[in-house]
C-alpha cells in the first residue's frame, strides 16, 4: 500500500518583504492505486507542491507522508519520482538512454542485471531495447518522455508524479503518451499525482481531480463529478475555457460563453 | 528512423569539420610542432645546447649555428629548441593548476551544499576583483623564483577568473530539469558533479583552457624576459629571449629575436586551437537542422524533381478582393553541398475579414509560411512564390521599401512568445506609440493617446497606468495582449498569429482568443490562426488549411474539421485531441511513426507511410491539392464526406498487399479505428447533445434539492418536471 499525504503543506518562496506564498496550507491525499490529477494556471503553485514532495523544494510548514511516515528526502531509492515536463531539457544530452535509466534503478545490481532491468523498462514503455545505446538527440518527442517515465519507474517507485508530461508535445504525440500512462497505471497498480493544466487530458486519466487557485485547493473530488459538477467558481472558469468544447455543435464561432450560458446554449432538441 | 542521429552523438564529426578549415588546419599544424619539440627536443639537441664554441662568442647567424651563439659560445638556435619543453611544460601546469582550482571553487554548492557555496561564491567574487598580475607576483614572492614556484604562482592567480567561469557554467546546468531529476533519483552529489555536470561544461572549459594556457605561455615569458620566473641554470624561452637581447641584439637584431619567433608560434598554436574547438561547438548547434549529407543531396535531388514536375496550380482560381493570395509559396533553405524545401508549393487566399487556420504538426512548415508572407525569412533562406499578392501588391516582384511600408502598416504579427517581440527597456505605451508616430503619421501626443486607445481596446486593465510600465511588469497574457494591442496600433488588414496561445492557461487563451475575436468583428480584419492544436482553430476560424511535409494537404470549413474532414491526416489530427467528451474506456486513436523531416521527403504522398488508407499510388505519385466538396484535398483516397465509413471500406481490399503480417495488424487496428472514428462521430454528436441534456437535468435536480434543503419556496419539486424539460 502506499497513499501519498500532503498535510497542511506551506511553500514560501523569499524572504522578509518580498516573500511569495507558492503555496498556502494545502492538504491532498494520493490513494494508493489511484490517479489524482491537480489542475490550475500557470503560478497556482502546483508545480511547486510537485517539486516539495520530491524534496527539490523546502516546506516552509506541514509534513508529506506515504502510509504515515515521513517520505525521504535524500538518499537513493527514494519512493517518490518523478516525471517533468520537457523532456528536451530532463535528459542528459550526453547520456544515452540506458545510461540515464540504469542510474536510477536501485544499488547493488551487477551490469548484467542492470541492463536487463533496463531493457525491461524500455519495453514497458514500447521502446525498442535495442535503443538503450542512443542519446536522447537521436529519439523524437514523445520517444525522449517514453524515456523519462521509463527512468522513473527504474526507481521502482511507490507514487509517481507526472508534472505537466505532455504539455510540451504535440498533440499528436500526446495521445500515445497518454495512453501510456493509462496503461502503466493499469498494469502497475501505480498510485500517481497527474498534474496538467488541460483539463481533458487530467479526465482521461485521473479518477479524482483537485483544482488548485492562488496556492490553495479550492475543490477535490471524484473526477466525474468535480468536472460534471464543478462548485468553484474557478473550477467552472476553467472548464468554460476548454477550447474546441463551442464550435462541437455547429455553432461557428459563437464560442466564450459563461458556464450558465454554456448549458442554456446547449441545443435542446 | 534509426538512422536519425543527432549532431551531439557524434562531437568528433564536428570536430573534424572544424579543424578541416584554414584557420584549424594551421592550429593542428602549429599545436603538433609545438608538442613534438616539447616532448622530444631535450633529446634531440640536448647534446648541442651544452657544447661551446669558444672561437664563437655571441656569435651571428651562419651555415653552423643558424641564429648564432650565446656569449658561451653555444648554439643560440639548439638552446631554443630544448627550452621549449620547460617554456611549455609550465604553461600547461599552470593552466591545468588553474582549471582545478576553478573547479574545486565552482563547483562548492554541490559538493558543499547551498550554504557553503555561497560564502565560496563571494570569495570568488573578491578574488575576481583582484586584479590577476597583483595576484601573480603575490604567490611569486610566497613561493619564491624557479620555474615549478613561477608556475604554480601563475595557476593561482588564474584560479579565480576559471572559478567564475565554472561557477556560471554549473549555475547554467543546475538549473536543468535532468539535474533534478537524477536528485529524485538519488543519485549522489559526486556522481552528479562527475556524471551531469562535468561532462556539460567539458567543451566551453577546454576551449577556454586552451586559449588560457597560450596566455600563460606569454605570462611566463614576461616574468622570465623581467628575470623573476626561471632562474639558472634552467632556462626557458623568456629567459633566452632576455640573454639574446642582451648579448647579440646589437649585432645581430634579427637571430636575437629567435626565442621571441617561438612563443609566438606557440602562442598562436593554442589560441588557434581553442578556437577551432569553439567553432566546432557552435558547428553543433547549428548542425540542430539534422541535415546529413546524404539526405541533403536527396532532398536537392527531390526539390529539382518537384520543380521540373509541377505544372502551374490551378486548383484555385483567383479571389479577386483577397487581403492575401498566395500562389506556389516556397521556402528553401541551403544545407551543406544541397538544399532543403521546409515549404514546397503552397497556395491559398485569404478573404476581407476571414479568419483562417493554418495546423500541423511541428516541422510541417507552417510558421515559415507565415513569416514567407510577412518577409520575414532571413538569408540564407530564400523565398519564392508565382503570386504573393497582398491588398493587391504582389511582393514577390521588386519594391522592397514600398512593400515594408505595405506590410508595416496593413499586417501585424503576433507570436508565442510576446517577450522576445516587445522591447524590454521600453515602457509598452512609448513602444506603441512609436510605432504609430512612425507609420501613422501621428504627432506624438496623439500616438500616446492612440497607445492608451489601443491599450483599453485589448482589454488591458487601467490601461493608462500599464502604458508607463515595462513588458515585464505585464503577465504573459498581458503581453500577448500588448502584443495584440501593438499589431491594432495601425489599421491592419490582416493579422498573422503564430500559437499566440501556446504559451499561456487555457483561461488566459481563451480571453486572447475573445480579443482577437473580438477585434476581427469590430475592424473588419483577415486572421491568419497558426496553431499545432486542431481544437484551438476550430474555435476562432471559418475556414482550416492543414499543412502535412510543407504542403496544404487539406482546406475545409470549420464546421467539417469534425468528422468530415475528407484527408486521413486532418482526420488523425483531429482525433488525437482529447475532449472532454472522449470515450474514456478506449485508447486515444494516436498517428503512427513520425513526421517527414524536411530534408527526408518520400516520393508519392508525404503521408503515405503513417497513413492507414495508403496504397501504391499514394506511395508513388504525390496528390495535388484538388476541389472536393466546399474545400480542397490532396489526396488520392479522401474519406468522402457523405460516408464517413468508406474508410473501412477501403482498408479492406488493401491489406492483402501488405507484405508482413505484423504490420497487417497494425494498420487494420489503425483502418479500424479511423473508420469507426468516422462512424461514430455522428453517434457522438448525438450522444454529446444527450449528456447536455443529463447535465441540465442533474444540475436543476441539484438546483432543486438544494432549494429544498434550504427551505426555499421558490418552485415545487414535481417528479415529472425534469423528465419534462429536455
Amino acid at each position: 500500500m502506499s497513499t501519498l499525504r500532503f498535510d497542511h503543506i506551506t511553500v514560501r518562496f523569499g524572504t522578509g518583504r518580498h516573500a511569495i506564498t507558492a503555496v498556502n496550507d494545502v492538504s491532498l491525499t494520493v490513494p494508493h492505486g489511484t490517479v489524482v490529477g491537480l489542475v490550475g494556471e500557470s503560478g497556482s503553485g502546483k508545480s511547486t507542491l510537485a517539486r516539495v514532495a520530491v524534496g527539490l523544494v523546502p516546506a516552509a510548514a506541514g509534513a508529506i507522508t506515504l502510509d504515515g511516515r515521513p517520505v525521504p528526502r535524500k538518499g537513493a531509492g527514494r519512493p517518490l519520482q518523478m516525471v517533468f515536463q520537457d523532456p528536451n531539457s530532463s535528459l542528459d544530452p550526453r547520456m544515452t538512454v540506458g545510461e540515464a535509466i540504469g542510474e536510477i534503478t536501485p544499488r547493488g545490481l551487477t551490469a548484467a542485471e542492470r541492463q536487463a532491468d533496463v531493457a525491461r523498462l524500455l519495453e514497458l514503455v514500447h521502446l525498442d531495447p535495442a535503443r538503450a545505446g542512443a542519446y536522447p538527440g537521436q529519439l523524437s518527442g514523445g520517444q525522449r518522455q517514453r524515456v523519462a517515465l521509463a527512468r522513473a519507474l527504474a526507481g521502482r517507485p511507490s507514487v509517481l508524479i507526472a508534472d505537466e508530461i505532455t504539455s510540451s508535445l504535440d498533440v499528436s504525440i500526446q495521445g500515445a503518451v497518454l495512453n501510456l500512462v493509462r496503461e502503466l497505471q493499469a498494469e502497475l497498480d501505480l498510485t500517481m499525482l497527474f498534474i496538467s493544466h488541460n483539463l481533458a487530458v487530467v479526465r482521461y486519466v485521473a479518477s479524482r481531480v483537485a483544482v488548485m487557485y492562488q496556492g490553495q485547493i479550492v475543490e477535490e473530488g471524484p473526477a466525474e463529478q468535480v468536472l460534471a459538477q464543478p462548485e468553484h467558481p474557478y473550477t467552472r472558469r476553467l472548464l468554460a475555457a476548454i477550447p474546441g468544447e463551442g464550435t462541437r455543435q455547429g455553432q461557428g464561432s459563437e464560442r466564450h460563453r459563461t458556464p450558465s450560458e454554456l448549458t442554456e446554449g446547449e441545443p435542446n432538441d | 528512423m534509426a538512422t536519425k542521429t543527432a549532431n551531439q552523438a557524434r562531437p568528433s564529426a564536428q570536430l573534424r569539420r572544424a579543424f578541416a578549415t584554414p584557420m584549424g588546419l594551421v592550429a593542428l599544424i602549429c599545436l603538433a610542432l609545438v608538442l613534438f619539440l616539447a616532448a622530444f627536443g631535450p633529446f634531440i639537441w640536448g647534446e648541442a645546447s651544452q657544447t661551446r664554441d669558444l672561437t664563437n662568442l655571441s656569435g651571428g647567424p651562419s651555415a653552423e649555428h643558424w641564429a648564432g651563439t650565446d656569449a658561451g659560445g653555444r648554439d643560440m638556435l639548439a638552446r631554443v629548441l630544448v627550452a621549449s619543453r620547460l617554456s611549455i611544460m609550465m604553461a600547461l601546469e599552470s593552466t591545468a593548476i588553474s582549471l582545478v582550482v576553478g573547479l574545486i571553487l565552482g563547483s562548492a554548492p554541490i559538493i558543499l551544499g547551498r550554504r557553503v557555496g555561497r560564502v565560496v561564491n563571494w570569495f570568488i567574487g573578491i578574488a575576481v576583483a583582484f586584479p590577476g598580475l597583483l595576484l601573480a607576483l603575490f604567490f611569486a614572492v610566497v613561493f619564491g623564483s624557479g620555474a615549478h614556484q613561477a608556475a604554480v604562482a601563475i595557476g593561482l592567480a588564474g584560479g579565480p577568473s576559471f572559478a567564475r567561469l565554472c561557477q556560471t557554467l554549473i549555475a547554467g546546468v543546475l538549473g536543468r530539469d535532468y539535474v533534478a531529476a537524477a536528485k529524485v533519483g538519488g543519485v549522489g552529489r559526486f556522481r552528479l558533479f562527475g556524471r551531469h555536470v562535468l561532462p556539460n561544461i567539458g567543451e566551453p572549459l577546454v576551449v577556454n583552457a586552451t586559449i588560457g594556457a597560450g596566455n600563460a605561455l606569454l605570462a611566463f615569458a614576461s616574468l622570465s624576459f623581467l628575470g623573476l620566473g626561471v632562474q639558472m641554470p634552467q632556462f626557458d624561452w623568456g629567459r633566452l629571449l632576455k640573454e639574446c637581447l642582451e648579448q647579440q641584439f646589437r649585432f645581430h637584431p634579427l637571430a636575437s629575436l629567435t626565442p621571441g619567433y617561438f612563443v609566438v608560434v606557440a602562442g598562436l598554436a593554442f589560441s588557434l586551437t581553442g578556437e577551432s574547438i569553439a567553432r566546432a561547438m557552435s558547428f553543433t548547434s547549428l548542425g540542430d537542422l539534422g541535415l546529413r549529407g546524404k539526405a541533403r543531396r536527396r532532398a536537392a535531388q527531390l526539390a529539382a524533381v518537384a520543380d521540373a514536375a509541377r505544372a502551374p496550380d490551378t486548383a484555385s482560381a483567383t479571389v479577386p478582393d483577397a487581403v492575401l493570395t498566395v500562389r506556389d509559396l516556397t521556402v528553401t533553405f541551403p544545407a551543406g553541398p544541397g538544399e532543403v524545401r521546409p515549404v514546397r508549393g503552397v497556395s491559398f487566399d485569404i478573404g476581407p475579414g476571414e479568419a483562417v487556420g493554418l495546423v500541423g504538426e511541428s516541422g510541417s512548415g507552417k510558421s515559415l509560411t507565415a513569416l514567407a508572407v510577412a518577409g520575414l525569412i532571413e538569408s540564407p533562406g530564400r523565398v519564392a512564390a508565382t503570386e504573393l499578392g497582398f491588398l493587391g501588391e504582389d511582393l514577390s516582384r521588386d519594391g522592397a521599401g514600398a512593400h515594408r511600408r505595405l506590410l508595416g502598416t496593413s499586417l501585424a504579427m503576433v507570436f508565442q512568445d510576446p517577450m522576445s517581440s516587445l522591447n524590454p527597456t521600453q515602457k509598452v505605451g512609448h513602444q506603441l506609440a512609436e510605432l504609430a508616430h512612425e507609420h501613422g503619421d501621428l504627432s506624438w501626443r496623439q500616438a500616446q493617446a492612440r497607445a492608451v486607445d489601443r491599450l483599453a481596446a485589448v482589454r488591458l486593465p487601467e490601461a493608462k497606468r500599464r502604458a508607463k510600465q515595462y513588458p515585464h511588469e505585464y503577465s504573459g497574457g498581458m503581453r500577448q495582449r500588448a502584443m495584440i494591442g501593438l499589431g491594432v496600433m495601425l489599421t491592419p488588414k490582416l493579422i498573422i498569429a503564430d500559437e499566440p496561445t501556446t504559451a499561456l492557461d487555457v483561461t488566459v487563451q481563451e480571453q486572447v482568443l475573445d480579443l482577437l475575436q473580438a477585434i476581427r468583428r469590430e475592424d473588419g480584419v483577415a486572421l491568419l490562426f497558426i496553431s499545432h492544436d486542431v481544437s484551438v482553430v476550430g474555435d476562432i476560424c471559418d475556414r482550416v488549411m492543414v499543412m502535412y511535409a510543407g504542403r496544404i494537404v487539406e482546406t475545409l470549413p470549420v464546421t467539417r474539421l469534425h468528422g468530415g474532414a475528407a484527408h486521413p491526416y486532418t482526420r488523425a489530427l483531429v482525433a488525437a485531441v482529447p475532449t472532454m467528451a472522449t470515450d474514456l474506456d478506449q485508447p486515444l486513436p494516436t498517428i503512427p511513426g513520425r513526421p517527414v523531416e524536411p530534408a527526408e521527403v518520400p516520393p508519392g504522398c508525404a503521408f503515405a507511410a503513417r497513413c492507414p488508407l495508403a496504397d501504391a499510388r499514394c506511395r508513388e505519385q504525390e496528390p495535388a491539392l484538388e476541389p472536393w466538396l466546399d474545400g480542397q484535398v490532396a489526396c488520392w483516397r479522401p474519406v468522402g464526406a457523405d460516408t464517413p465509413a468508406t474508410a473501412a471500406t477501403l482498408g479492406g481490399p488493401r491489406l492483402g498487399a501488405v507484405p508482413t503480417a505484423r504490420r497487417a495488424v497494425k494498420e487494420t487496428v489503425e483502418t479500424t479505428r479511423v473508420a469507426a472514428r468516422g462512424a461514430v462521430d455522428q453517434a457522438k454528436a448525438a450522444a454529446r447533445d444527450a449528456a447536455g441534456q443529463v447535465r441540465d437535468a442533474l444540475r436543476s435536480a441539484a438546483d432543486q434539492t438544494r432549494r429544498a434543503v434550504l427551505g426555499e419556496e421558490e418552485g415545487p419539486t414535481e417528479p415529472g418536471h425534469e423528465e419534462a424539460q429536455p
